[in-house]
């Protein structure tokens, strides 16, 4: 591999794994309100690409087809948080887990008989006309998927460390009971959590479309990655769940360049399976949460 | 000020409170001492509404509180310092207190002023406003959970064994700063286990056996109550914390 083959590869790495950052931050937002892993994630993401695709068709400009992808998916997820979650919580974690994992299968089987079994694809935010960067080629839409995420990221951690609501979100995630007593609705912040975690994904799934497709069954794979990436990184921690994000999608695209493409969704579960073993709180540390 | 009429409440299908009839008049501090598992923790619980009472009726400045949440029950003045402090421990210190004033966020005192009022209350705890809440010392962490309380205005504060776990120096400094408070005009319900203490501060004290008031009275009656002082001054506490003077 040469210098400019190296750099195509971490360009595509820094790609996916800006795919896989914002898919494991929507893990780690429900996760820190509610301690639910929601295993219908990834669906969100493939429901934002497949939403975007259908307005597209329908003839909306693209910026609009984003913004309309976004507020469904906000929808979805807050129905998702009604239907799924709120009434099991007195039946505890577990159930809404499963609740979670069922909803993934209605989300796919629905995207399957609304669009079918084919790909689709969206046009580029700007054009396709590659950039040539010190040897390597990148197209504008790796600088928008990058970009947006950059954008996406600093504004969450504005919200979490300035705002009055931010700081009551990340109360509930330390003690819901103690945060209740200072007058916080935990519902309204569970509620918010689905939400932003639903605009997250969906905003994912819009800009990696461009790139590599979408189709019904597409979900799966970008929970698993986004899950991988959340572990790496120390589930509940968000800051860990985008380096983690950028560590998969790096060490994915290299491992493409070195070994071979075939192994290349191996790499996440092979990952995943290692910070099990090896450091089960993750590269920068789960948040210990406590619940009285 | 408060009134519990019959009140009835517990965990599932377990009762825990057996019926439990009190008035708290304005100005008051009324202290409910008793065994571990007596249901005190439960009783302060249920008047916030972290509990829902299975019986009876709760009344707060002559509003029942039964259709109201946590929530609300916390914005009309009615605000538990829980068991065992309960902050947010990654948050910073001022973090906390900003919290505190969740509920009064838009109507109230400004915050700026609140802050400076509850700093000049605890200054250790200005010394500390960035530290995380998690790594303050225990008496600190308790300063912070009663300046946190204090950040919602109450009217009516809950105290939950402020006392636990504190060095008795630190204990004497806490207990006279709530004395203060009370002074200029803040009620309180404060549960205790140490009783000598708890009743150097109150007007009025009520010990809690399984669920059931089993003796109600003036505090300086029950400081010098045999039973009581056989009970709860027994050899455990009584050497441990020197007592304030009985008001
Ligand atoms: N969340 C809960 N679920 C079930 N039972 C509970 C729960 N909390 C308390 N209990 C039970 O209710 C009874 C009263 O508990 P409570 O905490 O009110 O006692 P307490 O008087 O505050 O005791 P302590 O002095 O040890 O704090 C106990 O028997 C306890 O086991
Ligand atoms: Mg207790």
């Amino acid at each position: 591999m040469n210098f400019e083959q190296f750099l195509q590869y971490i360009f595509s790495g820094i790609t996916n794994g800006s795919i896989y950052a914002l898919t494991a931050l929507g893990f780690t937002l429900v996760f820190n309100a509610t301690q639910i892993i929601n295993f219908s994630q990834g669906q969100m993401v493939m429901l934002g690409g497949m939403t975007a695709i259908a307005f597209h068709g329908a003839g909306v400009p693209l910026w609009a087809c984003f913004l309309g992808a976004v507020i469904v998916v906000v929808v979805i997820s807050m129905g998702l948080e009604h239907v799924a979650v709120r009434p099991l919580l007195s039946k505890g974690v577990l159930a809404q887990i499963i609740a979670t994992v069922g909803a993934s299968f209605v989300f796919e089987t629905a995207a399957m008989i609304i669009w079918g079994r084919q790909a689709l694809a969206l046009p580029a935010f700007s054009g396709e006309r590659p950039i040539g960067v010190a040897g390597a080629t990148v197209v504008p839409q790796t600088l928008w998927v990058v970009g947006l995420t950059v954008v996406i990221v600093v504004a969450l951690q504005i919200f979490y460390r300035r705002s009055l609501f931010g700081k009551a979100v990340r109360a509930c995630a330390v003690n819901p009971s103690a945060a209740r007593l200072q007058g916080i609705s935990y519902r309204k912040v569970v509620l918010f959590s689905f939400a932003l975690s639903g605009a997250i994904s969906a905003a994912a799934g819009v800009m990696i479309t461009p790139i590599s497709f979408m189709s019904y069954s597409s979900g799966a794979l970008l929970g698993l990655k986004g899950f991988a990436a959340a572990t790496l990184g120390g589930l509940g921690n968000p800051v860990g769940a985008v380096a983690g994000g950028f560590v998969l999608g790096i060490v994915e695209a290299l491992g493409v360049g070195v070994v071979s493409a075939g192994y290349k969704d191996a790499i996440a579960f092979v990952i995943l399976l290692l910070v099990l073993f090896i450091r089960p709180v993750g590269l920068l540390g789960a948040r210990v949460v406590t619940r009285q | 000020m408060l009134k519990l009429h019959e009140v009835r409440a517990g965990y599932g299908r377990i009762e825990v409170l057996h019926g439990l009839d009190l008035t708290v008049r304005p100005g008051e501090v009324v202290t409910i001492i008793g065994a571990n598992g007596a249901g005190k923790s439960t009783l302060l619980k249920t008047i916030s509404g972290l509990v829902k009472p299975s019986g009876g009726s709760i009344e707060f400045a002559g509003e029942s509180l039964a259709s109201l949440g946590v929530e609300g029950i916390v914005s009309r003045g009615l605000v538990q310092i829980p068991e065992g402090r309960q902050l947010f421990g990654p948050l910073s210190v001022e973090e906390n207190l900003e919290l505190g004033a969740y509920v009064r966020r838009r109507r109230g005192r400004p915050l700026g002023e609140k802050l400076a009022w509850v700093y000049s209350l605890f200054p250790r705890l200005q010394e500390r406003r960035r530290q995380q809440a998690g790594t303050l010392s225990g008496g600190e962490q308790q300063m912070l959970a009663i300046a946190r309380a204090l950040m919602a205005e109450p009217s009516l504060l809950l105290l939950d064994e402020p006392s636990m776990g504190l060095a008795p120096i630190v204990v004497r400094d806490i207990f006279a700063t709530l004395r203060d408070l009370n002074r200029e005009g803040l009620t309180m319900i404060l549960v205790e286990q140490d009783a000598r203490i708890a009743l150097s501060l109150a007007h009025r004290g009520i010990v809690m056996e399984r669920g059931r008031f089993a003796l109600e009275g003036e505090a300086r009656t029950l400081l010098e109550d045999p039973e009581v002082q056989a009970i709860y001054f027994g050899q455990r506490k009584a050497g441990n914390v020197r007592a304030m003077e009985p008001r």
